[in-house]
């Protein structure tokens, strides 16, 4: 390349920054009220972007979540058996586990070579997938006319079905791996506490099973965290 | 130097993709060749700091990777384009760059001219507000191209930047690699050696995980001096040269 080459890239350079410069006032994107805010709480603009595009993230994931507590909303109220509360914790536990990871998130490559680490944006999209779940929970639970003690007596119960479920799909690597477990987790959870109980619903409104519930979300949270820190290597 | 790396291995179980390589790099266009499998994309993915060295020493940006703090502040001044660029197919392609300068932690403020920017370095302006899903192969590479440049990177790494992009789109990355070389290090991996005539200042040819040549592209096609070596053009044939020596001194199938 040369002298008159060099010029004449340079000069074409400040021409494509100046008009960056323009189109950026044309594309430039105003955050909304919810990313503002995430990102003032969580001191970071990127998580907050993470935060806020998890459910487009995970569309199918939203829409099965509404359907199936619809469904279990008119269920209840058509036998007076309280499903939704049985079924948010599950729904939740899938989704938790589709949040993130190899083979799910198409550019988790990239993703582990940002400043902001995969660990974080794991979590920030699991905390968006949990608070979603438990707005529509709680709507459907609302909707159904069950009991104020069993509308939120599912949620802790749903803590640890999800960190089961995050924590089984960080292990493996894999988020079937993570739903199986959730489901088989919380499956396993109903069915032994009626037995134990002979209530069908002892799985959440059993108020001696809290600290055991957060006890455990706590211990799979811990195994998430460390199967998803990043790996030292050596230098 | 941008890069030093002294005794690097990668393993994955019983398998050795980077076998012992030592290289040094500072500002320039820097071209890793070699053949399927020699280890060029596993040399770029520890690199990026996206997988770790299974033993050796590695310093980016003069910073140590294996601790948390410099690992975050090289990959503030990182660019990556993996060979296989996982997109999200709801985003518009200003979204898609945007998302990536945050995760980068580029200042917010600067994050509207740098995406803008980057989007029109690549020639995507009239693009910009696509979904990704819309776009075919070659503007998808660009795409990866616009979010591996947005934060200006020191270091940039491109697995097989062209792979995709038609010959004028080609010519004009080509003039974006030497644009970037002049202030940050930037090394492409590609199996296409006119890359590396047309932008590399440097190149490194990998086989079965070790650096088996490392020299200007000049030095590369006077490899061929003398021998019978095939290719189409000066260049090929000093990759063939090399590639046929080292494969007589390891006894490999060529």
């Amino acid at each position: 390349m040369n002298a008159f080459e060099a010029r004449l890239e340079t000069e074409l350079l400040k021409v494509v920054r100046e008009r960056g410069a323009a189109r950026a006032q044309t594309w430039a994107r105003r955050p909304g009220l919810v990313e503002r805010a995430s990102g003032r709480l969580l001191r970071s603009p990127g998580l907050a972007r993470a935060l806020v595009t998890t459910p487009s993230l995970l569309l199918p994931w939203l829409i099965a979540s509404a359907v199936v507590l619809g469904a279990g909303a008119g269920a209840t109220l058509d036998t007076g058996r309280p499903l939704v509360a049985l079924l948010a914790p599950a729904v939740a536990a899938a989704g938790i586990a589709y949040a993130y990871g190899p083979g799910i998130d198409p550019a988790w490559e990239l993703s582990r070579s940002m400043a902001v680490s995969d660990q974080m944006v794991l979590l920030v999209r699991a905390l968006g997938v949990f608070a979603v779940d438990a707005a529509l929970g709680l709507a459907a639970s609302a909707a159904s006319g069950t009991a104020v003690g069993i509308t939120f007596g599912w949620l802790v119960p749903m803590t640890a079905a999800c960190a089961l479920a995050l924590a089984a799909a960080t292990v493996a690597r894999s988020a079937n791996a993570g739903v199986a477990a959730g489901l088989a987790g919380w499956t396993i959870m109903v069915l032994s506490s009626q037995v134990a109980d002979g209530r069908f619903t002892a799985a959440i409104s059993n108020s001696a099973l809290i600290l055991p519930y957060l006890a455990f979300a706590a211990v799979c949270c811990v195994i998430a965290l460390h199967a998803t820190r990043a790996p030292r290597g050596t230098s | 130097m941008n890069v030093e790396i002294a005794g690097l291995t990668r393993r994955f179980g019983r398998t050795q993709a980077v076998a012992g390589v030592d290289l040094s790099a500072g500002p320039g266009v820097f071209g890793l060749l070699g053949p399927n499998g020699a280890g060029k994309t596993s040399m770029l993915r520890v690199m990026a700091t996206v997988i770790p060295p299974s033993s050796g020493r590695l310093r980016l940006l003069g910073r140590d990777p294996g601790g948390y703090g410099p690992r975050r502040e090289i990959r503030r001044r990182l660019g990556y384009l993996p060979q296989n660029l996982g997109y999200y197919p709801s985003f518009t392609v200003a979204e898609f760059v945007e998302y990536f300068a945050l995760l980068k932690e580029v200042p917010p403020a600067r994050v509207p001219v740098a995406v803008a920017t980057a989007i029109e370095r690549t020639g995507l302006g009239d693009k910009a507000r696509a979904r990704l899903r819309t776009l075919s192969g070659g503007m998808l590479r660009r795409v990866g191209i616009a979010q591996a440049i947005v934060n200006e990177p020191e270091l940039l790494l491109l697995d097989e930047p062209t792979a995709g992009l038609d010959p004028e789109q080609r010519v004009a990355f080509r003039a974006l690699m030497r644009e970037c070389g002049e202030h940050a290090t930037v090394v492409v991996s590609t199996h296409l050696v006119e890359d590396v005539g047309a932008a590399c200042t440097e190149v490194a040819l990998m086989n079965q995980g070790k650096i088996v040549f490392h020299g200007t592209p000049a030095e590369l096609i006077a490899r061929a001096d003398g021998t019978d070596a095939a290719g189409d053009a000066p260049l090929e044939r000093g990759y063939s040269a090399v590639l046929a020596a080292a494969r007589s001194t390891t006894g490999a199938w060529a």
